[in-house]
């Protein structure tokens, strides 16, 4: 039985699961708003929500993909026995994640969210070329023209700011010095890049797209900020294996085995800029003929 | 040196006087000469300097036109010392998670028994396209999206008679109410009660043409279009019937409504069960490559390769009709294109399929 953790009608877990179906392979989805309550019977362990109810030994394979399994916590009156009981439980729900985290699986509960800093300073032990980045509270140190900054946070869109309804935080140039110094901000060295590679990596694997925009002032920078009237090109692309191999072991480091990768290619070098675990990949895998769903499917 | 590399997304078919490139990402196909394509077939082995010196030199400019065109319609890029290896082809195979992807139903109203809707899901069905003969209502359509309602069917393609209330309110009612529905075309309709101005979440038609089941299976340049999934689709299966499943005015169950077998009715046969029947998918994988004129052609990518309908003239050694879409009036031998209707040599096969429909009215 394979476990999936993911969120209501969250594409890419809908398309898997299609496959999943074909294949004729068993699973269970849990969704968000599901609390577990964890309990024995038989001297085996089940965990119970109003949707679902398994063993733990019943599951063969877990893939995280976002979300995460919640439990019931109880409360006691007496401070004492609260407390003791606040760790019983906690062990019990670490034992639970820690046992499921433990079977064959594709990424974690436990360490899904990556942070953008710690992976740089790992890829650049792994021997990959990474663009130099710093943190600021002012512009002093800036290089016009040639540096640019980006949110830290895996979510990049900011809801309900002044008057728009979501903002997309992207990729910018800095054109300008700011008198004031502001708070610490994520600086990085602008590359000239011939084109962008996304790879969806899978447990060692690469399904590498090159992602082409040269040819288009308005998607130089940040290939997110799409221009409709000519798309990018999105073909298949075979990143040289000494990438694959850094970054094989970038990924092993940060104990990762599925999500994207973006790298910059400006002329013989191949910059690293992030890894990316819980985004749609989709999109540009599908336009290669990738079939990364089925690959999902296959592995789970 | 400098050398030319074509996208592995830009697919060229080659016909017998002309080329179409598809391009698959940008979902647009265009006509070209032969001798574009031996350029880009000279390109492939030898370096662009090597290619000009080939060319004397009236032919070298025609040579840098084609090569500009090349590059401004980004169909590749130049690159120095040698191609970019780091660049694989396209790989053309196709994979389809659904035991069958599209549903094509003739009925006179849009209830569906839960039998029916059950079997849709666990086929996968993606995609339900419906001609109806009759008057449908506001409540019809709601129910229809009700039934469908929390299962995988992502969109519904309706094709019913025009009747007065169909007003603006009515449109816009459905438009707020229903999230498959992605195309309404309303039939026998000789003065729509409003003008299509407004962009609805579906495409909305009006037309005056009283369609039938038979009118389906029209080849013409206005119905191609070039999309990669089709187009993998196309160059591995028979673009029409692959995965397709049809249930025609009297609960039949058939490759589509059009088609003469039966495999089945759906008051008795459950579709899970008619696709088991050993000719069920004899058409499956029946490429254009098999297809009689059809194989030289330039558009066999991306057109329709329709089944129900054809000239009647061939069968293969399996006793698949072979024989070209009856409704195509191109040549690709001349490529010229004219009206198929009147073509002597389809006249026979014309008549066959209306005494067909002759009877089948009665
Ligand atoms: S086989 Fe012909 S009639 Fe049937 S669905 Fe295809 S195009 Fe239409
Ligand atoms: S000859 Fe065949 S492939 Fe060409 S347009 Fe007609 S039906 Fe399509």
């Amino acid at each position: 039985m394979i476990l999936i953790i993911s969120k209501k009608q969250e594409t890419t877990t809908n398309e898997v699961i299609k496959w999943l179906l074909a294949m004729g392979k068993k699973f269970i989805r849990v969704q968000e708003d599901e609390v577990f309550e964890i309990k024995t019977k038989e001297k085996r362990i089940y965990i119970e929500s109003d949707r679902n109810c398994f063993y733990l030994d019943e599951i063969s394979s877990v893939w995280y993909r976002r979300g995460g399994l919640k439990f019931k916590n109880f409360h006691y009156d007496n401070h004492s026995v609260n407390i003791h009981m606040q760790e019983h439980q906690h062990w019990l729900h670490d034992y639970v994640i820690k046992t499921l985290e433990s079977k064959k699986h594709i990424n974690k509960q436990s360490n899904s969210a990556v942070n953008k800093l710690f992976v740089l300073e790992q890829a650049k032990k792994t021997g990959l070329d990474v663009p130099e980045y710093y943190l600021a509270e002012n512009t002093c140190d800036v290089v016009l023209d040639k540096t640019i900054i980006k949110p830290l946070t895996g979510n990049i869109t900011i809801d309900a700011y002044q008057n728009y309804g979501e903002s997309i935080m992207y990729t910018h140039v800095i054109d300008r010095q700011e008198e004031d110094s502001f708070f610490i901000t994520f600086f990085q060295e602008k590359i000239e890049k011939d084109f962008e590679i996304r790879s969806f990596y899978l447990n060692g694997r690469f399904f590498s797209t090159a992602i082409i925009s040269q040819n288009d002032e308005r998607t130089k920078t940040d290939f997110r900020k799409y221009n409709l009237e000519k798309p990018n090109r999105n073909v298949r692309y075979n990143l040289p294996i000494e990438i694959e191999r850094k970054t094989r072991q970038l990924m092993e480091l940060l104990d990762i085995n599925c999500g994207s990768i973006d790298f910059i290619k400006s002329e013989e070098k191949f910059y690293f800029l992030e890894v990316n675990t819980v985004g749609q990949f989709l999109g540009v895998s599908s336009m290669c003929n990738y079939g990364a769903e089925k690959a999902i499917a296959e592995y789970l | 040196m400098r050398y030319f590399n074509l996208f592995s997304d830009i697919l060229i078919t080659k016909g017998v006087n002309r080329i179409l490139i598809s391009d698959l990402q940008r979902n647009y196909s265009e006509l070209q000469s032969l001798e574009l394509n031996n350029i880009i077939e000279e390109l492939k082995s030898n370096s662009i300097e090597d290619v000009f010196a080939l060319y004397d030199q009236e032919s070298k400019e025609m040579l840098q036109e084609y090569l500009n065109f090349l590059v401004e319609k980004e169909y590749g890029f130049i690159t120095e010392n040698s191609w970019d290896e780091n660049f694989p082809p396209l790989q053309t195979d196709f994979s389809d998670s659904s035991t069958i992807s599209n549903i094509f139903i003739e009925t006179a109203d849009l209830m569906f028994s839960p039998q029916l809707v059950q079997s849709i899901e666990n086929l996968g069905i993606r995609h339900l396209v419906i001609y109806c003969e009759s008057k449908l209502s506001l409540m019809d359509f709601l129910t229809l999206e009700d039934t469908f309602n929390d299962s995988c069917l992502e969109s519904i393609e309706i094709f019913s008679l025009y009747h007065e209330d169909v007003n603006d309110d009515f449109v816009k009612k459905l438009d707020e109410k229903c999230l498959r529905i992605y195309s309404l075309i309303f039939h026998k309709c000789d003065n729509a009660a409003f003008e299509v101005t407004d962009t609805f979440k579906f495409n909305l038609v009006f037309t005056d043409q009283h369609l039938k089941i038979n009118s389906c299976g029209k080849v013409d340049l206005k119905y191609f279009e070039t999309n990669m999934l089709k187009v993998l689709e196309a160059i591995n299966h028979n673009s029409c019937l692959h995965k397709k499943i049809g249930i025609d005015i009297n609960g039949n169950i058939k490759n589509c409504p059009a088609m003469c077998n039966s495999f089945g009715n759906i008051n008795t046969t459950t579709l899970e069960e008619a696709i088991l029947h050993e000719d069920f998918k004899k058409y499956w994988n029946l490429t254009k490559s098999g297809i009689q004129i059809c194989k030289d052609c330039e558009f066999r990518n991306i057109c329709t390769d329709c089944r129900a309908f054809t000239e009647q003239t061939h069968k293969n050694n399996d006793g698949l009709d072979i024989s070209k879409p009856l409704k195509c009036g191109y040549n690709p031998y001349t490529s010229q294109w004219e009206e198929w209707s009147l073509n002597p040599l389809k006249q026979k096969a014309i008549q066959s399929y209306s005494m067909q429909q002759l009877n089948y009215d009665a």
